[in-house]
């Protein structure tokens, strides 16, 4: 049975009054609407992309699939996959280029 | 200089970036689950099964009981077909119009447009002047005879027209090789 079956109820218009949204929220929709947002994720892919990131994840799948043979695949299986590994092979200096734009955004963007 | 807001701070990108991170994870997980379904990764499997069907064929090519007296007319290819040795497919011979095999072409050409004697007679029977002199002064030239035996018979674009004077689209030209 898929997840989406037994997620929660929608939150009504009267519970979400009472309801401030967060720091977080409030910095992802300027992100959003600023642009920033896509930019800083192109950039990311970019960057993932020339240090070979995407393609030592690619070769994971390929092998996964190869292995549980294409028809028995699903996406989720592939993030499950690829998910612990991706986040701790980004290399150090990409982290930190992001970051660092992530750190300028938000101190520009200071409420 | 460091404060709780300094640490907000870092806190906040760190989230970002991760945020971030899982929507590429997810692109790059959802680009090779299409790939894999949809075939298009020259998969192993797949290629597994070549070399095997590759082998086969390269075993049955060597194989001794295929040599020479079944050679020449039974060779087979690797998709498993036989091909006479002369080609059969006939074409019209575009200097004499005759139907000729595709296998016999190449040495009637030979006879129809210069190297035989008889063709020879046919290049100073029917040459003019004019002819002669862009021929390049050997009596084998194989340009003369075909322009000039198809300007008196027939249009290159096939048209049937009198003497070619008027071509297919209705205007009306001189030809420039009409002698």
């Amino acid at each position: 049975m898929k997840h989406s079956v037994n997620r929660p109820p929608t939150p009504d218009a009267a519970e979400d009054q009472g309801k401030e949204p967060t720091l977080q929220e409030i910095i992802n929709v300027k992100l959003i609407e600023s642009g920033e947002k896509e930019r800083l994720m192109e950039l990311l892919r970019e960057r993932l992309i020339d240090c070979g990131w995407k393609d030592e994840m690619k070769a994971l799948c390929r092998a996964h699939v190869k292995k549980k043979g294409r028809n028995n695949v699903t996406v989720d299986d592939l993030v499950h996959l690829i998910t612990p590994k991706g986040r701790a092979s980004v290399p150090d200096s990409v982290k930190a280029e992001l970051l660092q734009r992530i750190r300028t955004f938000l101190m520009s963007a200071a409420l | 200089m460091s404060g709780p807001n300094e640490d907000n701070n870092t806190q906040l990108s760190s989230h970002i970036f991760g945020d971030l991170l899982d929507s590429i994870i997810v692109d790059v997980a959802s680009e090779c689950h299409r790939i894999a379904k949809l075939g298009l990764d020259r998969n192993l499997e797949e290629e597994e099964e070549e070399m095997r069907l590759s082998a086969q064929a390269r075993a049955r090519v060597a194989d001794p009981s295929n040599s020479s007296e079944t050679n020449t007319k039974y060779v087979v290819d690797i998709f498993g077909q036989t091909h006479p040795s002369v080609a059969t497919e006939i074409f019209e011979c575009m200097n004499c119009g005759r139907s000729i095999a595709a296998g016999r072409f190449a040495p009637h050409l030979e006879k129809c447009m210069g190297k035989g004697r008889k063709a020879r007679l046919k290049v100073t029977r029917s040459s003019t002047a004019a002819q002669n002199r862009y021929s390049r002064g050997s009596p084998v030239s194989t340009y003369s005879p075909y322009s000039n035996s198809t300007s008196t018979n027939r249009l290159s674009n096939g048209t049937p027209s009198v003497a070619g004077e008027e071509y297919s689209n209705g205007t009306y030209e001189e030809p420039w090789n009409k002698t």
